[in-house]
This record gives C-alpha cells, structure tokens and sequence, in this order.
C-alpha cells in the first residue's frame, strides 16, 4: 500500500474549496425531508425538458441510476425496481430515474444508448432517463450514492431521502426481506398516513460526478 | 446430553452436505473475488476455551474494504453463519480509516484487515460454514461473494502458526474496547445537536487534568445520522470539540454510539445520550473555558514568543537573506532621512504582516472546511514553484547584472514606494519552507487553537520576521554600523546573486520531486527562454522586442499548464522510493507502523518534503550518514520516510496527532513504546546516538 504521493491538489483547487466553503450554503445545497425540494431543469434521453414546476400539485419520485453499479443492477435484475416504477405509476405517481455520471465516468449515457438502456432495462419510469452529465441536479439534490431516492409530495416538499431499502447488501436474493423505504412511504402517503421513516443512509456506489 | 450429540450429528450432516454441494459452489477455506484474496486467520488445533479467530482480508493496492458503518457510500461485509459446532460470538471490527473518495468518505481499510470473532468449540473438532458477501472499491465498487468453511481438531491447547497469531493481535489491538474509567484517558464531556446548524458536537475532556494528550480520531457508528467526512476538531480549554455534520433530515435518536481510536487502539462508546436542548449551554461552557485558558498544554504567550523567536531566525535563510540584504543597502544609500527610512521600515513590516495574516486566513478557512493541509502548502503546488522559480532567475539575472531592473526590480527589492510592501510579501513566501527552531511547536498548536488565537500566531511569526529590519530602520545607528555606500556595493550585490542561483536550483529540483523529471526539463526551458528573451529585448532590432515579449507569453504559458498538468496527472517519482527503500527507509504507512511498534520494535518516522530545507540538510548531515544508517541497523529499527513533498492527507494527520502540522518532525518510538519522543528540529548525529546509549 502507497500512501505517499496519492493526493495532489494545486493552490487553485485549494483556493476553489476555500471559496467552496466559504458559501456553504451554496455548495451543501440537499434536498432535506420538511423543506422544499432544489428546483431543477433537466432534458431527458427523449429531448423533452422536466422542470420541478411541471410536477406542481403531483407526487414525484426521483431516483440516481448508474447502468453498471452492482447496486443498481441488484434492483433491476431482479426486477425490483421496474415493479416498483409500475405499481406507482399506476397510482399516478410520476417517476423520474437521473443519471448524473459525467462523460467518461462510468455510467455516462449518450441520448440514443440512454433510449436504448431503458428499453433493455424495461424502464418503467414516467419519462427515459433524465441526463444530468453536469451534475447540477445531482449535486443540487445532494444525491450521494445510485440507488438514491427522495420523494416529492404535491406541495414541493421532500417527504423522503435515502436509501431504497433498509438491506445494502449487493445480493438481490435479500430483496423478499427488505424493508422498501420508498414503498412504505408512498402507501403510507397514498393513504393519508405520516411517514414513518424520512431518512435513511443511502447505500450504493458512489454518484459519479 | 444426548440430544446435543444428535445435533453435532446432524450438524456434520449437513456440513458433509454442504462440502458436497461445495463440489458445485467451490466452498472451500478461502474466497476471493476482483482485489480482493479472504483466508481464515484459526489456529491449527483449537483450545478448548473460548479464541479469537477472524477472516483476513487480502485487499489490492488502492482498493479499500469496509467498517461496520461504510461511511457515505459502500457496504460493510456480511458473515452469514449457515453453522458452526459452537459458540459464535459477534464480529468485531477494528477500527477504520477515513477514505475520502471524490465527493463522498467511506469509512474502512486499504491494504489488509482482519474481522474478528469469538468461538467456543463445544465438539471434538471446530466446523464452521460462513456464507461471505464483501464489496471492494476503488471509486468503482465491485461485490464478492463466497463460501467458506474451516474444520479444525479440538485438542487440549490452541497452537497457531506464528505469522497467523501476530496478524490477530495485530488486529485484535485494533477492535475498540468498552471504555471505561481504567482504559480510557477520556471522558464525554458533551454530546449536543443543534437542529439549525444540522451538526452534532461531541465533546471529549482528558480524565485527568494537566495530562498532554494527543488528539483522538472519532468515527460514528451511525451512518444514518452522521456523514462519514471528517469532523471539524477544535480545541476548547483542555476539551477536544468535534463537530460532526448530520445526514439531512435524519431524525435525532435518543442516544447514539461512537469509537474513538488514538491511532493504536480503540474504545467504543455505545448509546451516548444526545442532549438537544443543551448545545448553546454546552457552546456557553467551551466559550468560558477558551476565555480563562489559553487552550493547549503551552500557555499561548510562549507560543507567540516561539512564533516570534522563530520568524526572527527565519531572516538568516538562505532565500530570505539576499532580498533583504539588498534592499537593506538600499536604504543605507539615503543618508540622513530617518523619516523616510522608518517609513520603509514600516511598509515592509506591513507586507510581512498582511501576507502572514492572509495565509493566516486561508489556512483557517480550510481548517473549518475540513481539509488537512499545513503550513508550507503552497509549495506542495508545482505552478507556485514554478513561479518562485521564475522570480528568482529574474532576480538573479539582475543581481549579476545582466540587466538593470532599474525601477523594474526595485519594485520588488527596491527604493519605490510599493517596493517595501512587496518585499515583504515576498519575505514571506520564500520562508514558508524553512521551518526552524521554534516554529514547530507555535505553528502545530496553530491548527487546534480556536481562530484568533491562530492567527496572533501567524502574527507572531511575522512580527518576528519583519524585527530586525523594522529595528535597523529605526535606530540609524545601528544602519550607520555598515560600511558607507560606494562600489562594493555593486560588488556585493553580485555575489548576492549566488545564493538566489542555489535557490533557483533547489527549487528545480523541489520541481522535478514534484512533477517528475520533465520538471527539470519545464523549469529550465523556462529559465532559457526568459534569458533569451532579455538578450533580444537588448538587441533592439525591429519587432525585437515584441517577439520577446510573445515568447516570454507563450513559454509561460506552455510551462505552467505543462506543471499543472503533470502534477494533476500524478507523475509518482517512483524511482525515489526505490532508492529510498534499497537505503532502508521504508515509506508512510499507517498499517506497517502500527505493526511495527505492536511486535515491539524501535520507529524512527522522518517526516520531510523536498521543499523543506531544514529537512534536506538533516538528511544529508545526518539520517543519511553511514554512522545513522549502522546506528539504526544495528538496533533494529523501523525507518519510515514520510514524504510531504506533496500533499498527503494520511501524513497530515499523522502530523496533527503529533500536534504539528509543518516538516521536520522527527518522531522516535524506543523499542517496546507506543509514546514518540520528538527530537529537535535541527538534528545532530550525536543525538541519534543518545537514542541508543541510553539503555
């Protein structure tokens, strides 16, 4: 193991996060459950623009994908997600998977390979991904890890950030005994009762901005 | 009685079974997957007591595994037992590493690690089947799964392999005892939210007063309520405050649970009461205390004094010492006008101050921001070198004459009205490598004091740089001392050049440690270009003067991206650490050290940087003498060469629990001590040798 000679920084990165601290405001920017979720304005793999306001008076679910993250595959190998997707789009639930890799990290999606990942992946999301290779909407969102989830109530409202379910094993055989976050809190929305958990340590691999 | 010898039968079944079913799934005594190699860590025959065994994990260079809290991202490994002819008890995790990983930290182990546990065989031979689910990563993660069984004989006495049993001690070491009033120097002071600011602030005092102690890593166990990025630290009176940043929107349990490691060992604090209300009481108490007490083992008097003292000395450095000497008869030149001399005096000291307050600042602003950097930062970045590098070839050319700077230069080191507040500025950051006598101690304590009594630090220092010019100023007698302005001035002058010269080579070569060696090469194309550009500029033939100027633009250009690029690059000079470990010297490892020092042998840590010349010269007139070298040979003794040329978080931190952040330190553990004796800044052979004649 080699620890020497691992990071190296120049005074003007140095300067960049100095100033990056002084407006902590700016830059810790999250979307935290009980306050008002970042705007956003993000064009999907389809070229149609999703703006927060479109979603106004609408639940919306809003997921981090990367197509080869174990974490992800997991959930949509087994199917998990895409079940997910369509259950609550059947409740009128709008959905939205992000994709916030930047080019040349893993996971980055050209348009045509986005359509054509959503198409093999069974994608059951309101719209094909949405591809924020900036990362302004990720990093807007404070999203840390994919899978990362936060829910949108029809006030503008985060009601839940985290993690998809309470197991981060990378098995998908322990999906029949998780507890789905994401899940109890829609029902729980769905019939008008409080949700339980708001929070959760996301698990997964790391967002590759 | 008899229905446990059913169970142990039905067990062995279905163990045979499984051993079987292995023939498919490769279940075996080992696993491994991408990076990643697991072997039992288990005596050859067990006891029949309870013993300690675990999975060791083999992990490749740069990849990392996990804690039981990951941290931001990643997963801790999974230990399904499927069965086992005995007692399992719970895994034990030694305590982690912060590994910041782009954006995120992930909390875990690079290198290898071992996870531990109880057994207690209650059969005449130890069988166990472990399902393993393990993720490894880099910045990309990759899951492992496997199956692993052992099947060991039960005898009267344990007896291990002697590499197995080290490695489990090793480890074992590392696993957080419960603290209690006997193991653990520390006490909970505090643990309070404040649900505006979205931290929590845990809050150590020492258990007994007056005892110096360095400052602990603190790690939450719960990932779900605390981010993995390091705390801010800061000191409160005797307290240590840290003050950790919360996972948005997480609800504030009752009570919640951390380890603290002083870097060898570990004590687990499980369910510390969180005190909501309580955080502006608690904040009131740190505030009371910081105000009656300077707030570190040395009252903060003499730490300004040692500031002072240690800019004072700083003057004599051999980059600081030309610029100040011309500029100083410079000033000898104006006969009579004291007024005029004082107010140089004056704007000089002002230019040492504001630029000691300035990285003052930007080193406080980075330290609340969570980095780990310290004080010669700025020479960790090649374009900054490159740019002193540049300055004193100019400066040298002048000096030699080559060409007047005439009102050129004297902006810099000379008579106009800004050449003093420059020369000042520049006095400073050409001292930043020469740590000396006394700056380590003021600059380390620095890093933990709250901000302002920091900076009356970096002030002191500065104070202490500008004296004895602002002094000579003052009192023109002491100006009249020298010898009256006449042509030897000229000569000086250009034997001052020299020493610049000597520090445009050092620089060259802090360059090439940095970037590689096409640092050399960047550097000294610049300097020819530079040299080529003045020679036309002089020949004023047409356009002359403009192609000189383009070539001065483009060689600038071509140069300092070039240096950036390598450096963002990560050219590793590896060919020095070869040379360095065919010497011994073996580089900065945290594992290896606390291996070390847990099978009792001597440490000696250099804690250096090519842009420090105090280190270079010890290097030279001492560590690096055939007598130190036999010397440590000899006595066994673990040499560990912690290169800070470039910025490096693990050393950082390293240096900050030995209550430094600045290079040379020299840290000497004597065989059998897990304490450092830190020696003197400015080394001599005769001490090594102490170290050695003592016993």
């Amino acid at each position: 193991m080699k620890q020497g000679m691992r990071s190296k920084r120049s005074i003007a990165k140095f300067l960049g996060s100095a100033v990056l601290f002084a407006l902590p405001t700016l830059a810790m920017a999250a979307a935290v459950p009980g306050e008002k979720a970042p705007a956003f304005s993000e064009v999907d793999a389809a070229g149609k623009t999703h703006n927060l306001k479109d979603y106004e008076g609408q639940w919306l679910v809003l997921e981090w994908f990367n197509k080869d993250c174990p974490y992800v595959k997991k959930h949509y190998g087994s199917g998990n997600m895409q079940a997910l997707q369509k259950k609550y789009a059947d409740a009128d639930i709008n959905w939205l998977t992000v994709i916030s890799s930047a080019k040349g990290k893993q996971g980055y999606l050209e348009p045509a390979e986005a359509l054509d990942v959503a198409k093999n992946h069974k994608l059951q999301a309101s719209a094909p991904f949405l591809l924020d290779s900036d990362g302004s909407m990720g990093r807007a969102y404070g999203a840390k890890t994919t899978p990362h989830m936060f829910i949108i109530n029809p006030k503008g409202e985060v009601v839940y950030a985290g993690a998809i379910d309470d197991n981060d094993s990378a098995n998908p055989a322990v999906i029949p005994d998780s507890a789905n976050y994401v899940a109890a809190a829609l029902d729980a929305s769905l019939a008008g009762k409080a949700i339980e958990v708001a929070s959760s340590r996301a698990y997964g691999c790391s967002v590759k901005y | 009685m008899l229905l446990s010898i059913f169970n142990r039968t039905v067990f062995l079944a279905s163990v045979l079974l499984m051993a079987c079913w292995s023939g498919l799934s490769a279940a075996q005594e080992t696993a491994s997957g991408d990076h990643v190699k697991v072997r039992w860590l288990v005596p050859d025959t067990f006891g029949p007591g309870a013993e300690t065994i675990g999975f060791y994990f083999e992990v490749d260079p740069g990849w990392h595994v996990y804690w039981r809290n990951a941290g931001d991202s990643g997963a801790a490994p999974r230990f399904d037992f499927a069965g086992a002819t005995g007692e399992v008890g719970p895994i034990q995790w030694p305590f982690p590493v912060r590994l910041p990983i782009e954006h995120l930290t992930n909390l875990g182990y690079e290198g290898d690690v071992a996870y531990l546990f109880e057994v207690t065989p209650d059969a005449a031979a130890m069988d166990i089947v472990v399902n393993l689910e393990w993720l490894v990563c880099k910045v990309d993660c990759i899951p492992g799964y496997g199956i692993m069984t052992l099947s060991r004989p039960v005898d009267e006495a344990a007896s291990w392999q002697p590499q197995d049993v080290q490695l489990r001690d090793r480890f074992l070491a590392m696993v957080p005892a419960e603290a209690t009033a006997e193991n653990f120097l520390w006490q909970v002071a505090a643990v309070a939210a404040s649900p505006q600011a979205g931290t929590l602030q845990f809050e150590l005092a020492p258990r007994e007063a007056g005892v110096e102690l360095s400052t602990p890593d603190v790690f939450p166990l719960d990932g779900g309520l605390l981010t993995a990025k390091a705390p801010e630290v800061a000191q409160a009176g005797e307290n240590i405050r840290y003050t950790f940043e919360r996972v948005p929107g997480a609800p504030m349990p009752p009570s919640t649970g951390f380890v603290v490691s002083d870097g060898e060992r570990a004590w687990q604090l499980d369910d510390q009461e969180i005190q909501a209300g309580a955080a502006s009481a608690a904040g009131a108490a740190v505030t009371m205390a910081s105000a009656t007490g300077p707030a570190s083992t040395q009252p903060l008097w003499l730490l300004i004094l040692a500031a002072i003292a240690g800019g004072a000395i700083l003057n004599l450095m051999p980059c600081v010492f030309p610029v100040l000497s011309i500029k100083l008869f410079s000033l000898a030149g104006h006969d009579g006008q004291a007024a005029h001399r004082v107010k140089e005096g004056l704007r000089y000291a002002a230019g040492v101050l504001v630029t000691f307050a300035a990285l003052g600042a930007l080193l406080l602003v980075l330290r609340a921001g969570g980095s780990a950097i310290g004080w010669g930062f700025q020479l960790q970045s090649a374009p900054v070198v490159l740019g002193l590098i540049l300055l004193f070839w100019v400066m040298a050319l002048s000096f030699s004459g080559l060409y007047e700077f005439g009102h050129h230069l004297m902006n810099v080191a000379g008579r106009s009205r800004g050449g003093s507040f420059a020369t000042g500025v520049l006095a400073v950051f050409v001292a930043a490598p020469c740590t000396g006598p006394f700056m380590g101690a003021a600059l380390g304590a620095a890093t933990l004091l709250p901000a302002y009594s920091a900076m009356a630090i970096f002030l002191g220092l500065g104070i202490g740089l500008a004296l004895p010019f602002v002094l000579l100023c003052v009192f023109p007698a002491l100006l009249n001392r020298l010898p009256a302005p006449g042509p030897w001035m000229e000569t000086l002058r250009q034997a001052l050049a020299f020493p610049l010269y000597a520090t445009v080579i050092w620089l060259l070569w802090v360059l090439g440690r940095l970037v590689g060696e096409s640092g050399w090469l960047i550097g000294a194309m610049l300097m020819l270009v530079i040299v080529f550009a003045f020679w036309l500029g002089r020949h004023g033939f047409r356009g002359s003067r403009w192609l000189a100027w383009g070539l001065v633009l483009a060689a600038l250009v071509a140069s300092f991206s070039a240096a950036n690029r390598l450096q963002e690059q990560g050219v590793a000079n590896g060919s020095v650490q070869q040379q360095e470990a065919a010497a011994g010297w073996q580089p900065y490892d945290r594992n290896a050290i606390a291996q070390a020092l847990a099978s009792g042998q001597a440490v000696f840590i250099d804690y250096t940087a090519a842009w420090c010349i105090t280190c270079q010269v010890n290097k030279k007139l001492v560590l690096d003498t055939a007598e130190v070298a036999d010397l440590f040979r000899d006595n066994d003794v673990y040499m560990v060469r912690a290169d800070w040329t470039n910025q490096d978080p693990e050393i950082t931190r390293a240096l900050g629990e030995l209550g430094r952040n600045s290079v040379p330190v020299y840290a000497w553990y004597p065989a059998g001590e897990r304490t450092p004796v830190l020696l003197p800044q400015i080394l001599q052979v005769s001490m090594i040798k102490d170290l050695f004649s003592e016993k």
